[in-house]
């Protein structure tokens, strides 16, 4: 069974109803009417015309009001739903409109040309012309009975008037037969006291004397009567003799003239007839038409109604659908099935929800397994909004933050601040953006060593978000600063142990010239004691430069031009030692950097130190200072000797020192001063030989 | 203008004359047009089309404080139809349907007044206490307004008041 089969069963069956109910009314009311009609004695043609005059009032009426109640309910309809937002309203009216404008519009146009034309038509039926001839036949046809009753009218009265001497007898008898010959009479008669005397007919026209008797009145001595008789008219006039016999004179039409008669006679008749018919003929026709043209809108209608209801089921289905969708609520196929191309849209669309579920199953698996990473890893894991307003992270982050919340909820950074991470809330407002940095935090009496990095995410016009990743170092610093400790122990000891030899060298020899009593005390005692105050010094010198180190104070930046600095400061090395040349290239110019100008003022100085001390006659120190990206670069680079060690970050380990002099601390108060400025210094070969020192500080604006 | 013209139509409109004798529970009822016929009723009839004059009688029961209420309708139809051929008219007068009187006549003079004159209707009126009334008019034909409303060619309504029976 196919599928238009079983919607036109479904639509009969909701529709048998009502179709029974109209047809059954329709019938009754067609019978009520006939019955209503025949007890008033109507004829039988007048009854077919009325009934069918009603029954096409009934059908147009009915079509009317189907149609007006059809129009109001669903104009009711659409307004109630268009006043509440119901999805497709105005879809539905706009197609609704269109239809009732184009179906409408053109069938009641062509109803009002149908009855003009109607009209013009059944006017031109009834001309004058037309009216004229035909009462010109009908008095032509009469004007001929008429002629034919003058005839035997005047017959009569000859044959009376010949009859009315003779007297009773045979005289008049034979006057009579000779008149009736004379006269050429088809029925010549006598009737004496009302009963026939004498009846004479032409043997070739028997039918007159066949009729019944004349009933003659006693008043009316003439008169003439036309009858119809076997298809022809026969015309019988009658004249009273003084004596009170009638003369009867009959003739009858000829049958050929008695059938144009006939005819012409029927005809304008006819035409009377049509013409007093005429205006319900008109009115019939114009109802018929009206009644087609009711059925025509109804079914446009209809039809409309159908369309749109067709047209925005689906299209409201896929609305609703993807409404659903952008609510929030799970991804569903539209159930509507369509074959057109509306059938297509749906099938695409739910082609696309498949695709999505599928996706969006991957995504799930995909997002449970980073939650999993995530909630596993060590390193704390925020994600912030674009706008950066709260923050919500992993467990790792919560417990290095000390906030619980932020593994459950978004949680604002003011609520962060509030709680003492201020510094983290900052540097997390402050990226432009990636940005990593150091800092401590004081969560529950106990401090915590976080690496932090912010990375945005989306381009920089349009920011989708951030995530700011926390490394906890407490442990790795707390290694790092006891290594540290540790080599600065292994380094002091070293350093120490180096004047301890000769100074309990120094003391030994002093007893053991005392011991032996050695004459040589007053030259061996001083000697010792200056050797051991030497040594004393050194190691004095050493803590001296290790307090130095210790004490160095807090960095105090404010913007400085670099490249006035860095000229200032090669200014003082200009023939500081002979045969050494010391200059600067400024390609920096007037830009200004943060910074502490006396600790960067110290950086340079311990470094242009080690250039000026590497070089050897002739040589060069060239400092540069020039901007790279969002850095600032300033480079030492001489032509001495060269590195010569493996790792030249080893130089920076306080008191390491190739010299084999000196503290062997400046450079590592150059990475301390450095590194507090955010920047970077490394050691690496220059080309074609010597040492170049690099220091990257940031150059962002002052 | 135009009120000029339907005054003047209205003045030509035939007048419908009842007489109402009564009797122990009947009525007769004696109807009579006068005036000028419509023109297109009297073209048809001399022309030999069937014409009929339809004498619409309602009985009526008058009450004082609702409508009055309508004991009974009669339809006296009276016809005529001219026979082209030999020029005499067959008349015939139908009281709800039943042949009250017919005839034959050859002049339309004599057709005509019969028409307008037809015979006497007896009618049964229920016994009641209350006055009755009874309004008549004489239909002619059909018109149409805009083509298809139809409308009654007919003389104006007439209301008698049935006396009481002796």
């Amino acid at each position: 069974m196919t599928d238009w089969r079983r919607r036109w069963q479904r639509y009969r069956r909701q529709n048998r109803f009502l179709i029974s109910v109209y047809l059954v009314l329709a019938l009754l009311a067609a019978a009520g009417f006939a019955l209503f009609s025949r007890l008033r004695g109507l004829p039988s043609e007048e009854l077919t015309n009325r009934l069918l005059f009603f029954l096409l009032w009934w059908f147009d009426l009915t079509l009317i009001a189907v149609l007006l109640f059809i129009l109001v309910r669903n104009s009711v309809k659409l307004l109630l739903e268009r006043h509440q937002g119901i999805l497709g309203s105005r879809f539905r009216t706009k197609l609704l409109l269109s239809y009732l404008v184009l179906i409408l519009l053109p069938t009641a146009l062509l109803s009002v040309l149908a009855a003009a034309l109607l009209s013009q038509a059944s006017a031109s039926w009834f001309t004058a012309p037309v009216e004229e001839m035909s009462r010109t036949g009908t008095e032509l046809a009469a004007e001929v009975r008429e002629s034919t009753e003058r005839d035997a009218q005047r017959a009569a009265a000859t044959i009376a008037r010949e009859l009315a001497p003779l007297g009773s007898g045979e005289a008049r008898t034979a006057r009579l037969e000779q008149l009736h010959t004379l006269l050429g009479n088809d029925f010549t008669g006598l009737s004496v006291a009302g009963r026939p005397v004498v009846e004479l007919a032409d043997p070739r026209e028997r039918r007159v004397q066949r009729l019944p008797p004349l009933e003659l009145g006693q008043s009316r001595p003439t008169g003439v009567r036309s009858e119809r008789s076997g298809g022809t008219v026969i015309v019988r006039a009658w004249q009273r003799l003084p004596d009170g016999a009638v003369v009867v004179v009959g003739d009858a039409v000829p049958d050929r003239q008695a059938e144009l008669q006939r005819r012409l006679a029927t005809t304008g008749a006819e035409y009377e007839r049509l013409k007093l018919e005429r205006p319900t003929m008109t009115a019939t026709a114009l109802l018929s038409f009206g009644a087609l043209a009711l059925l025509v809108a109804f079914a446009a209608m209809w039809l409309g109604l159908y369309l749109s209801r067709t047209f925005t089921a689906p299209l409201l289905a896929l609305v609703a659908t993807t409404n659903r969708v952008a609510a929030g609520e799970t991804l569903e196929e539209v159930p509507i099935p369509a074959e057109d191309e509306v059938g297509l849209l749906v099938g695409s669309f739910n082609a696309m929800v498949r695709r999505l579920r599928s996706q969006e199953k991957e995504l799930r698996a995909t997002v449970g397994r980073l939650d999993a990473v995530l909630g596993a890893v060590r390193t704390g894991v925020l994600t912030l909004d674009a706008e950066r307003h709260g923050a919500q992270g992993n467990p790792a982050a919560a417990t290095l933050l000390g906030e619980p919340r932020l593994a459950v909820e978004s949680v604002p950074l003011d609520d962060l601040a509030a709680a003492g991470l201020g510094r983290l809330v900052d540097v997390i407002r402050g990226a432009r953006g990636l940005q990593r940095t150091s800092l401590t935090i004081h969560r529950g009496g106990t401090a915590r060593a976080l690496e932090v990095a912010v990375v945005p995410l989306g381009e920089e016009q349009r920011r989708t978000g951030w995530v700011v990743a926390l490394e906890d170092m407490t442990q790795l610093v707390r290694a790092q600063r006891q290594a540290a400790w540790s080599e600065v122990a292994r380094q002091i000891a070293h350093q120490i142990k180096n004047p301890l030899t000769p100074i309990r060298l120094a003391a030994e020899r002093m007893a053991r010239h005392v011991e032996r009593g050695s004459g040589d005390l007053a030259e061996v005692v001083p000697q010792g004691c200056r050797s051991i105050v030497e040594h004393v010094l050194s190691m004095q010198e050493m803590v001296d430069a290790f307090s130095r180190y210790a004490r160095l104070p807090a960095t105090s930046r404010r913007p400085t031009r670099l490249a006035e600095l860095v000229g200032q400061v090669v200014g003082l090395y200009d023939g500081v030692r002979p045969g050494i040349a010391v200059r600067c290239e400024d390609r920096l110019g007037e830009r200004e950097v943060l910074l502490d100008p006396e600790q960067i003022r110290q950086v340079l100085s311990n470094l242009i130190d080690n250039a000026v001390e590497a070089s050897s006659d002739g040589g060069e120190v060239v400092v540069t200072v020039r901007p790279e990206g969002a850095e600032v670069v300033v480079e030492i680079a001489d032509q001495g000797r060269g590195l010569d060690v493996v790792d030249p970050d080893l130089l920076f380990q306080p008191f390491y020192s190739t010299k084999g002099r000196g503290s062997g601390i400046g450079l590592a108060v150059v990475q301390r001063i450095v590194t507090d400025h955010g920047g970077t210094v490394r050691l690496e070969p220059n080309q074609p030989r010597g040492a170049r020192a690099v220091v990257r500080l940031p150059g962002g604006d002052a | 203008m135009l009120a000029c013209a339907v005054l003047l139509a209205a003045a030509m409109a035939p007048e419908l004359e009842i007489v109402l004798s009564p009797a122990p529970a009947r009525l007769a009822v004696q109807v009579s047009l006068s005036g000028e016929l419509p023109a297109e009723w009297m073209d048809g009839l001399s022309a030999g089309a069937p014409v009929s004059v339809t004498y619409r009688m309602r009985l009526f029961r008058n009450r004082r404080w609702l409508w009055d209420q309508r004991l009974g309708g009669h339809e006296l139809v009276v016809k005529a139809q001219r026979d082209p051929l030999t020029g005499v008219f067959t008349l015939s007068a139908e009281l709800d349907g039943e042949i009250l009187a017919s005839g034959q006549t050859d002049g339309l003079n004599e057709a005509v007044h019969w028409v307008t004159h037809p015979p006497s209707a007896d009618i049964r009126v229920p016994l009641r206490h209350e006055p009755l009334w009874l309004v008549g008019r004489a239909e002619f034909f059909t018109r149409y307004k805009l083509l298809v409303i139809p409308t009654k060619e007919a003389s104006e309504w007439v209301t008698r008041a049935v006396p009481e029976a002796p």
